[in-house]
Order: structure tokens, then sequence, then C-alpha cells
């Protein structure tokens, strides 16, 4: 068996209804506990944030990141490791964001 | 000038011809009644199939969609419409297919109120789907519909669900269309590193013995000239996947073979002995790589993919790029060197030949008194001319079907791979023959298989569809049968199918129906059925205790190859 570590993996995604259940379905379906949960609006206009804390090892935290960007209404995953400031990415995110939507143009 | 406000059932109709759909395969009942009333006005625009059963829908979409590289569509109603079509969503998510399935839901109001023919299908959907979504306002019915087939057929292609509430359909908007073609949250194409190609570059000059696996994403991208360019280039051997067959022609003299369990000796072996591995449009499933931790051990990897959570998923790579396969590979081909490895290309004779003595041979030529699946297979293409687009359902019937048919054109094998849906076959035949009425179309499938959508006969009659249905007759769950004997001690639990007269439903669905018990019948029967463009079925009776060989047996490295229940290759 692999390590298990305590991390948190953040999401920001689309404000879309039925998206809690699709990322709680990811954890499921690979048996990990959630420990915690919180979603809120992220700070950038339209775009939610989801926190999950998670005791798991790194192969499912990996999985878990790359399937939850695979979502359609997922824009971005990141993870930590416990008590890592996990608010930093918000400006990444906000700068990505632009960089997708000039895009479209 | 204010524009004429429509139903919602016709925006969805007028949506689904801006996007080119042409066929719907469907279904109606209460939920859907109001789009299934404005089709009516739509008869000479879009064609609507109406199948037995909505499992046949899906399935039907999904061989019209691997056909024609579109999407498939599919109309069903709430509830027990929307559930029937369950497993081939589930099936479209694991291999990839485009389709976009449009479900009737209760009105909006109702929702969760246990209402009649109320499920929660976006909540059953949600994890074997590329995207689901509810539509419960007319004004989205455009958007949602255009996304959805933006969603289904780019990046690694799948199943959507769009689940239409009744008074969707029948409030009146605008029709406000804006073709889709970006998503802020989702990447359609990657864009490719080219610092990683490079690298590829590198590792692939580097090599003494490369070798290619490929997958079905060479198909999906069109990337079948420069797949065969690249192993030109540098005498490189190449096996596929079960679902990348018919990417390369079948005599292409870099073409090893299928892959895995029961795939071709030299394949498997090449693929152990390689010291770099290519995979491109490909998953690494436990079928193609037998027990992991022993396979390709001494091999370097790169893994070519669209979908990133791909890479490193089951085999760990060395270099991992996230690309389209053919976007990738003209690359690759571009940069890489000339190379000599015809003595590498060449090192199979052996297993070839022990193959061909100890598998083909005793499977296509028999000489024992009853029929092999494999000598039906190996008839029907060489009557065919290699030009067919052959269609399996689950079994060992898929199994020889993939082994012994012959292809010269891509996108002419379609089979269940990741699910292993039985009942697959007929439906999904009837999708091909949709999307290409001008090509031959032919189906192997077992007795077992074939009586789980056999009531799709009565689509292929109304629509008078020249499917070719040849049934490999065994009175077994053959495949399960195999295993029981290999691996449970020949304690044949439930696999013995006491079997209808299929003279008489043949006869009731008014198809033609031959049956072939002796050999020497077989080839002027095969001959009979590919005369014409009419349904047929071609029922023969086959070796009833016959095994697929070679088989890697579950949870054995990809070199340990039974050659018959007695003999290993070695
Ligand atoms: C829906 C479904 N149920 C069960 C199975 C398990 N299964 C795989 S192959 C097989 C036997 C198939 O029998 P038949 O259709 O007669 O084909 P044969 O192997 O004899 O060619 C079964 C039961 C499956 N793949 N799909
Ligand atoms: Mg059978």
């Amino acid at each position: 068996m692999e390590k298990e570590k305590h991390y948190i993996i953040t999401a920001y995604t689309e404000n879309q209804v039925g998206l809690l259940s699709t990322v709680a379905g990811l954890f499921t379906r690979r048996s990990i506990n959630i420990d915690a949960l919180r979603v809120f609006p992220s700070g950038i206009p339209g775009v939610h944030k989801f926190v999950v804390k998670t005791t798991t090892s790194e192969v499912k935290v990996r999985s878990i990141i790359l399937n939850l960007e695979k979502k359609v209404d997922v824009i971005k995953a990141f993870c930590y490791v416990d008590n890592e400031d996990f608010n930093k990415e918000l400006k990444d995110v906000s700068d990505y964001i632009k960089e997708r939507e000039a895009l479209c143009k | 000038m204010k524009q004429e406000q429509m139903t919602g059932s016709q925006i969805l109709l007028e949506t689904l011809m801006a996007e080119g759909v042409d066929t719907i395969f469907g279904y109606p009942g209460g939920s859907i009644m109001p789009v299934y009333d404005k089709l009516y006005d739509y008869k000479d625009k879009l064609r609507h199939i109406l199948v037995r059963h909505e499992q046949g829908a899906i399935h039907a979409a999904q061989g019209y969609a691997r056909t024609k590289g579109f999407p498939g569509t599919v109309i069903v109603t709430s509830g027990p419409g929307a559930t029937n079509v369950l497993t081939g969503v589930a099936d479209a998510m694991v291999d990839s297919t485009p389709v976009v399935v449009i479900a009737g839901q209760v009105s909006s109001t109702l929702l969760g109120t246990d209402a009649f023919q109320e499920t929660d299908l976006i909540g059953m959907t949600n994890p074997i789907t590329k995207w689901s979504y509810q539509i419960r306002k007319t004004e989205d019915i455009a958007w949602a519909v255009s996304r959805a087939y933006f969603i289904a057929s780019t990046g690694r292609p799948g199943p959507v669900v769009l689940d239409f509430t009744k008074d969707a359909q029948v409030g009146k908007a605008e029709f406000k269309y804006e073709k889709c073609n970006f998503i802020r949250s989702y990447i359609s194409k990657p864009v490719v590193d080219e610092s990683k190609i490079d690298e590829a570059v590198k590792m692939l000059d580097a090599s003494v013995r490369p070798f290619v696996v490929y997958g079905q994403g060479i198909l999906q991208s069109g990337a079948e000239k420069e797949l065969a360019a690249l192993l030109e280039k540098g005498d490189i051997p190449a096996g596929s996947t079960l679902l990348g067959l018919s990417a390369l022609a079948s005599d292409n003299p870099h073409f090893k073979g299928m892959l895995g369990m029961h795939g071709s000796i030299a394949s498997n072996v090449m693929s152990q002995q390689a010291d770099l591995i290519l995979a491109v449009g490909m998953r690494f499933d436990d079928r193609v790589t037998g027990k992991l931790d022993t396979y390709c051990k001494d091999a370097k990897v790169i893994h070519i993919d669209i979908d990133p959570s791909e890479l490193g998923k089951n085999v760990p790579v060395d270099l991992g790029i996230v690309a389209d396969a053919k976007d990738a590979l003209s690359r690759i081909v571009a940069k890489m060197a000339r190379k000599d490895r015809k003595a590498w290309l060449n090192s199979d004779k052996h297993c070839n030949e022990v193959e061909l003595q100890k598998v083909i041979i005793p499977e296509t030529k028999g000489t024992a008194d009853t029929i092999n699946p494999g000598e039906v297979v190996a008839t029907v293409a060489e009557v065919c001319g290699q030009d067919a687009i052959i269609l399996t359902d689950v079994g060992q019937n898929q199994m020889l079907g993939a082994r012994y048919s012959r292809f010269k054109r891509s996108r002419s094998f379609i089979s269940s791979g990741g699910l292993g849906t039985m009942g697959f076959g007929i439906p999904a035949t009837i999708g091909a023959k949709v999307a290409a009425p001008d090509r031959k179309v032919c189906l192997f499938v077992g007795d077992g298989g074939f009586q789980m959508t056999i009531q799709e006969l009565g689509t292929i009659m109304q629509e008078q569809l020249g499917v070719k249905l040849v049934l490999l007759n065994n009175n077994w769950l053959g495949n399960v049968r195999q295993w029981q004997e290999l691996f449970f001690k020949e304690r044949y639990s439930a696999t013995r199918m006491i079997n209808p007269d299929f003279e008489k439903i043949a006869q009731a669905y008014g198809i033609e129906r031959v049956l072939v018990e002796k050999r020497e019948d077989l080839r002027p029967a095969v001959e009979r059925m590919f005369a014409d463009d009419k349904p047929f079925i071609l029922d023969v009776h086959i070796t009833e205790a016959n095994m697929v060989f070679p088989m890697v047996p579950p949870g054995k490295p990809v070199s340990d190859i039974m050659l018959n229940a007695k003999e290993w290759y070695k």
C-alpha cells in the first residue's frame, strides 16, 4: 500500500448545477474519504471554488486532479499537502481565464 | 426587426440541422411528445429511425458515429426511455464515442416530486458522460445543443446527455443559434509542446527496437497516413488495440496484429522485447497489458494521448505528450531520422510460424465434421474483398471477428471494447449501414448476443437495411464456457443455451436466412449473402466447444501465451 497523507485539493469551476455531485463522485469512485468540503464563490466573477480535505495516496490525488480537470465545467484544479496556503493560486487562475478568453476572440 | 418566436421543440430540430445532423435514432413517449410532434414537420429533412428498444437507439447511434466520425443522435422519452439508454452511454464513455442523447423530462415545475416517469437522469449519467445538462428554459436550447455537439466530437470524444424538460419543449423563444466552438473551461485541442516532440524524436532515433502500440485515437484524429509514414520511415513494427483495428491496412508490412489477450503472438512478444514503446491514442487497458508490473519492463515508454489523465494512469511513462495524434505524429515524422531496422522489423518469423501452424491453420482450415467460427470469418474476408465494415458483438465471435477479418480501409471495424456490451452488435450494425449505405456492412454475433437485442430485427425490416448478420451459433455462451473449461474445472454453470428456431424468427421479420452446417455450403452461402444489398442472416452452426487462441490468461504477462488448452508458446 502506498503511504497516505493529508491533502487539500482545490478546484475552480463554472457555476453549474450538479457539479457538487460530479466532484464528490470522483472521490467516491476511488473510495477516497472526504474529510471536509467547502464550496464558495472564488472571488473571480462567475467562478466557484471547491476546497476538499482528504487523506489518501499521492497516486490517487494525481488521478483526482487530472480527472477533475477533465470535467468540462472545471477550469483548474490544484493540490496541496496539509497546511500549505491554498489561496495563492487565485491570481494564476484569474490570469489563466483571461488567457483562455483571449483565445475566443 | 423582431424575430419570429419558435417552440422549444422546433428550436431543437433547427439546431440539430444547423449542427449537421441528418439522422436521429429514437423512440417516442409522453415527455418527448412535443418534439416528436414537431418532427412530423421535419420528416423530409431529418431521418428518424424508430428502433424497438432504446438500447438499440444508442448502440445504433454509436455504430453511426464510429462509421462517420460524426456524433450519433438519440432522442428518447424520460424515465424508462432514458434508463434504457444507460448501457450504451456507459459504453460510449469508455470507448470514447461521440453521441448526443436528448431525453425528455417532466416539466421543471414537477422536478423532484416523483412525477410520472421522472428519473434523476443527470444524477445517473454524471459518471458516465463527458457532459450532461438539464435544459429547463426554452432560451437555453440552442446554446446547450450546440455545446453538446462541440463537446461530444472534440478532444477525447464521448457521450453527452441533455435532459430536456417538457415545459422547455413547449415554451416559445427566438431562435438564436450560434455555433459553439469555444468553452473557456474546456480544452478541445491541446497545443503541442514542441520540446516534447524533440525529446520523442531523440528517444525514437536512439532506439534499436522501437514498437508502436496504437488505438482508436488514430482513427479519431484521422492520423492513419501519419502513422503509416512513421512506421515506414523508421522501419518500426506496430500492434493495434481492438478499437484501433483498420487504422492500418491488414497487409501493411509494419502491422503485427492485435495486441493483448487474444492478440497475435508477434505483437505481444515484440512489445515485450522492445526497448522503446511509442503508444498513440490508446489507454493501456488490462486486456492489452496483461499483468501490469511485467509489461514492457525493459522499455522506455512514450505515451501520446489527447486526454492528460491517461498519461501514466496504468503504465509509468518516460515521456508523456498531451496531443491530438495526427498533430503529434506529423511533427515526429517530419523530424525523425530515416533508419534501417529491418532485422528487428522482421524478427517475428518464429512467432508467426508458430501461430500459423498451431492456431491459424487449425482454426481457419478446419478438417473436423463441424465448421470453426474462424473459417466463417476468413471466408467472409475473402468473399467481401476486405472492403466491408465489420462489426462484432461480444464474446468469442468478437475475438475471432477481430483476428481473422482483413481491412483495406480505415473505420472498418466496430466493436464494444471497454464495456464489452453483449447486444451491441445488431443495433450498431444498423447505425453503420445508415451511415454508410453504399458499403457492405457485416456483423459477427453469437447466439447469446443475438438474442440480447434481437428485437432490432424489426428496425432492419422496417428500414429494409441491407445488413449482413452472421450468427456464429454454438448453443453456448461460448466465451464464458471457454473460461469455465480452462479456469473453472469444466463446471459449465449457466452457459448452455437452448436456442429458438432462427428460421422462424427470420421468416417472421421477412428476412432471408440461410443455415449452414456443412463446410462445402459455407462459401456459396457467403457469396449468396453478399450478392445483393438486402437484409440477410447467415446462421452457421459451428463447433460447440471451440476456443479462441492464442490466449494470454488473465493476470499473466503478455508473453505467457497459450496456443491451445495444452501448449504454451515457447
Ligand atoms: C450484457 C453482457 N452480459 C454478460 C456479459 C458476459 N459475457 C461475455 S461473453 C459472454 C458469452 C457470449 O455468448 P455468445 O453471444 O453466444 O457469443 P460466443 O462467445 O458464443 O461467440 C458473456 C455472457 C457481457 N459481456 N455483456
Ligand atoms: Mg454462443
